[in-house]
């Protein structure tokens, strides 16, 4: 079996979580809202430069790009900096989530086993 | 108010831990969620959680993955000019500043002439007074170890604890004390010295051999005196200059040891010169010339060091390692007690005491009438220093709030916020060093004005003022934290990232407001401070008008004053002295012009205070001697007539009353005092001394020491009875002052051509212009500095209201198309600007009646709350007031309702 990871697509665990909070956010996808995302539906509480370490990690890898957001005064009128996916990031999820599929199918069929015995 | 927003400084600290590149996208998120936080669980809660994030937040880790993204990250996201900046801070960055700050400066020059104008006044002003200050009462002796150095001083029969001693007294406080490693003494005298056959009045020091060794001075050229030349008297012509007077009179001549100079007709060889930093035992006071105290007779004519009675010496003396002041005044003590023993004629109930060295500035009880006059002259220039920031602060307040706007473009641009701030400040700096240098000039313009006021009093004064440097740097320096502070506060709150709100609002925010109180209260403070200023101004003015109208008791017209000091010119004995006095006199009357010549020893309302002990039998003794201490004249026949004091009862003196018996004239308030309703013509009294003297008249009382006074008990003697000494001669005649000092001068040069003078003749206004030196002084300072603070306070006050007028041009202009009149809008704007001055008035009217209790003691015939000064002066404020804040005012009648509606 031959996997061609395109440069980047090396994602760790939380790298993954975050990308794929990114992706579900679309396009309200901003650091508080990631942290947000990750604590609701994951269950994980990371902290806020977690959060952004990791961000700014993926912007590096090329998976996703921010931008400059709009200030609001709730905010102390500070912008917001904003997070999309790139392809590349689209890319890195699929095959992390081919890997896995692989993976868990080799696995449905020990665990009958087990429960079959 | 409720502070909104995470708390200020958790924010500050959290910015300053953030990378650049992301720092406002972290700083906003928890911002809202401090903001939620406060909303559902209380601000407290929501700060501790605030803090917690601040210190665990993994500041390395975010810097470190921000520094890795930001190498790959488009070249033209990092290179917005704002961001650039902060991040790069080559020197080109600030130059740039200091160009820009510049180029915005001379945009507003009106602005800046103020501001620099301001700050120039309140450093010129400062600066200059305090170098005076400095130089006369805060002056550090260039000694070693100053800090064990002691003035000694004898209590004289007068009640002066602190008097001078005796040279036989020191003698014996040197041998028999045990706690001074050494005691010298110095006494000023003033001699003659001839250069070039020009004789020149100089400031001498009689000094003990050890003077210089003992208070460590080493000097410039030769050596100090020795042993050896100190030992016997007038053995030893030996002089060492002055570093002044070698360089002023000598020429710096390097060769001047060796060489013999000639001083009051006898040769002295010059053996030394004293360094450039020593002048003297005496601040303002340069000595010209330091001799040993051996030369002392000779100096004076007359034997003074063998007499234990005669005190006129200066001691100062060096405490032993380990010895305090207090060891040494008991050890003091014990000496005056042994000595009073053995000597008690002359040293009965004579109490001697140290004072350290560096508490004494000219002598303690000269110390106790100039300090208040030196607190005064400096809180006066402090106020104005003070007013001076005030109103720089009020236009860097208003400048800040025109460019909120600005600001916040440039912030919502990406600019960094230390790199706005360095603007600001290299923009303040630049105003603080323009108002430095402009005030460095009027500091030195300043030292000028005032030194043209010297104190018209007879010593040769040889002032040198020069500008202190720790004092501009003070001045400045409070000057320039001045402007970084009200020029960075609303820096900082501009600079605070509430961009938006800033960018879209067309009125005052909330910080706005709170700065439109700041400068507010800043006017309402110069206005007080100028009020107080005034008023004391206004009380020294009275005061000078009172006081010229106060009649001093003798004929204050047309005269002129000759004041020979015959013993410097070689007249030895009595008889020289006699004779020059008479025949001075004799052709003085001869004079067609001359209608009368008054000579005394003693000129009332002189410089000179001096009395005697006087036994009046049947009256109580005022002293423990037993007599009472009177002020007192010896004069010549003619005193009365040519002064016009009138003989109330008995005579005046006449020429054959001098080879009688002893004879006095008293004055009204000497019989008011001692012998109330009796009749005195025929009494006797007696001197301490215990001659009897009779009383053949009464005069009329004149001023003695002070206009001021309450009239003060005389006693006139006559010259000639207990010998002949040198006199003041009053020439009173027609025709103008001047010509009566032509007729002196030329009868002068008749009697004697190389008389030396004290000072040049003079007319009697020069002579009565002394009295009136310290309360003119007093209203011209006060008079100067309070229109100064008054000019300041009106550029606060026209500022603010201008701007007040600038900034609700839409509320004006509403107002105005609802119906408002002209007279309505200009009423309003002006009532903004005069409940200011109202509000100040008031404190300054109650600080002003407080704190004017402190000058009282200098006022004449006025009290510390005259009603005309406290009326005038509001008025006059109120109205310079109402022009200041009407001009601005009345530009808001021009508001043009629509383009104001328009405009924002």
């Amino acid at each position: 079996m031959e996997l061609t990871l395109s440069k980047g697509s090396h994602l760790g665990d939380l790298e993954e979580l975050v990308l794929l909070c990114v992706r579900r956010l679309g396009e309200d996808a901003d650091g508080a809202a990631v942290q947000a995302e990750l604590s609701k539906v994951a269950g994980r509480n990371v902290s806020v430069s977690t959060v952004y370490v990791t961000l700014m990690r993926l912007e590096e890898k090329g998976c996703v790009h921010s931008w400059k957001g709009d200030p609001s005064p709730r905010r102390g009128g500070k912008a917001k900096r904003m997070f999309a996916l790139r392809p590349q990031g689209l890319e890195a999820l699929a095959d992390r989530r081919a890997i896995r599929e692989r993976l868990w199918a080799g696995a449905k069929a020990s665990q009958s086993e087990a429960f079959g015995a | 108010m409720r502070r909104k927003g995470p708390p200020r400084l958790a924010m500050r600290l959290l910015e300053c831990r953030l990378p650049p590149a992301i720092r406002e996208a972290i700083s906003g998120d928890l911002h809202a969620a401090h903001a939620r936080r406060a909303e559902a669980r209380g601000l407290l809660a929501a700060d501790l959680w605030y803090w917690w994030q601040l210190m665990t937040l993994r500041s390395g880790a975010l810097k470190q993955a921000s520094r890795r993204l930001s190498a790959i990250r488009p070249t033209t996201e990092r290179n917005r000019p704002g961001r650039a900046a902060a991040v790069s801070r080559t020197p080109v960055m600030h130059v740039n500043d200091l160009k820009y700050a510049l180029r915005r400066l001379l945009a507003t020059p009106g602005f800046t002439a103020v501001a620099v104008l301001s700050l120039a006044l309140g450093i010129g002003a400062n600066t200059a007074i305090f170098s005076i200050v400095n130089a006369v009462l805060l002056r550090e002796l260039p000694v070693d170890a100053p800090q064990d150095l002691v003035e000694l001083y004898t209590s004289d029969s007068g009640g002066s604890r602190y008097a001078t001693s005796s040279y036989p007294d020191y003698l014996d406080i040197r041998r028999e004390n045990d706690v001074f490693e050494n005691v010298v003494v110095t006494r000023s005298v003033i001699g003659r010295i001839d250069l070039d056959g020009a004789p020149q009045v100089v400031f001498c020091e009689l000094i003990s051999w050890d003077y210089f060794q003992t208070l460590g001075v080493e000097m410039a050229l030769g050596r100090p005196f020795v042993e050896e030349e100190d030992r016997t008297s007038g053995t030893h012509p030996v002089m060492i200059l002055g570093h002044r007077a070698w360089t002023r009179r000598f020429g710096a001549d390097p060769g001047i040891v060796g060489e013999t100079v000639r001083l009051n007709g006898r040769q002295y060889t010059v053996v030394g010169v004293a360094p450039a930093a020593f002048t003297g035992s005496l601040p303002v006071l340069t000595t010209a010339v330091y001799l040993p105290t051996m030369m002392t007779d000779i100096v004076l004519g007359s034997r003074q060091l063998d007499r234990r009675g005669n005190r006129s010496f200066f001691l100062k003396a060096r405490l032993l390692p380990g010895v305090t002041v207090a060891e040494a005044n008991a050890s003091l003590e014990a000496v005056a007690a042994s000595l009073e023993q053995r000597y008690p004629e002359t040293n009965e109930d004579r109490v001697m005491s140290a004072l350290p060295a560096d508490e004494v500035s000219l002598h303690p009880a000269v110390d106790a009438v100039l300090t208040p006059v030196g607190g005064l002259l400096m809180g006066a220039v402090g106020v104005v220093l003070l007013i001076a920031c005030a109103n720089l602060a009020s236009f860097l307040l208003a400048r800040a709030e025109e460019r909120r706007r600005e600001i916040a473009v440039r912030l919502a641009m990406g600019a960094g916020r230390v790199r706005l701030m360095t603007q600001l400040l290299v923009e303040t700096t630049v105003l603080a060093l323009l108002g430095g240098i402009l005030g460095l000039v009027f500091a030195q313009w300043t030292v000028g004005l005032v030194l043209a006021f010297q104190p018209p009093i007879p010593i040769p004064l040889d002032l040198d003022f020069s500008l202190d440097h720790r004092v501009l740097l003070f001045t400045g320096g409070v000057s320039l934290l001045a402007g970084v502070v009200f020029g960075l506060l609303p820096a900082l709150q501009a600079t605070n990232p509430d961009v938006a709100p800033t960018l879209k609002s067309t009125g005052g925010t909330a910080s706005g407001a709170s700065r439109s109180r700041l400068r507010g209260t800043l006017v309402v403070v110069q206005v007080a401070f100028s009020f107080v200023l005034l008023i004391g101004a206004g009380l020294f003015i009275r005061s000078l008008q009172k006081a010229e109208t106060i009649d001093p008791g003798f004929d204050t017209g047309s005269g002129a004053l000759i004041w020979p000091l015959p013993e410097l010119a070689g007249l030895e004995s009595e008889e020289e002295v006699r004779v020059f006095f008479t025949e001075l006199g004799r052709r003085l009357r001869a004079h067609p012009r001359v209608s009368g010549v008054a000579m005394t020893d003693r000129l009332p309302l002189g410089p000179e205070v001096r009395s005697r002990g006087y036994i009046l039998p049947g009256v109580p003794a005022g002293t423990p001697a037993g007599d009472h201490h009177i002020d007192n004249a010896t004069v010549r026949p003619g005193y009365f007539e040519a002064m016009d004091v009138k003989i109330l009862e008995g005579r005046a003196f006449q020429e054959a009353d001098v080879q009688g018996e002893r004879v006095a004239i008293v004055s009204r308030a000497f019989v008011d005092r001692f012998y109330p309703g009796e009749e005195v013509v025929g009494r006797a009294i007696r001197t301490s001394e215990d001659s009897a003297l009779r009383i053949i008249g009464v005069a009329a009382s004149t001023k003695v020491r002070t206009l001021g006074e309450d009239p003060r008990p005389f006693v006139y003697e006559l010259w000639g009875q207990l010998g002949y000494w040198g006199l003041q001669v009053v020439v009173k005649g027609s025709g103008t002052s001047e010509e009566l000092v032509d007729v002196a001068r030329e009868t002068l040069h008749a009697v004697s051509p190389d008389m030396v003078l004290l000072e040049p003749i003079k007319t009697m206004d020069e002579h009565l212009a002394l009295l009136l030196f310290p309360p003119r002084m007093a209203a011209l300072i006060l008079g100067v500095f309070g229109v100064l603070a008054l000019l300041l306070a009106t550029i606060g006050l026209y500022g603010v209201v201008s701007y007040t007028v600038a900034r609700s041009t839409r509320e004006l202009g509403i107002r105005i198309s609802l119906g408002a009149t002209t007279r309505q809008v200009v009423a309003m704007a002006l009532g903004r600007g005069m409940r200011l001055v109202l509000v100040g008035g008031l404190v300054g009217f109650l600080v002003a009646a407080l704190g004017t209790r402190l000058v009282s003691a200098y006022l004449f015939g006025i009290s510390a709350t005259d009603v005309a000064t406290f009326v005038t002066i509001p008025v006059v404020l109120t109205i310079v007031a109402l022009v200041a804040a009407w001009i601005p005012a009345r530009r808001a009648s021009l508001v043009d309702p629509v383009r104001a509606l328009r405009a924002e």
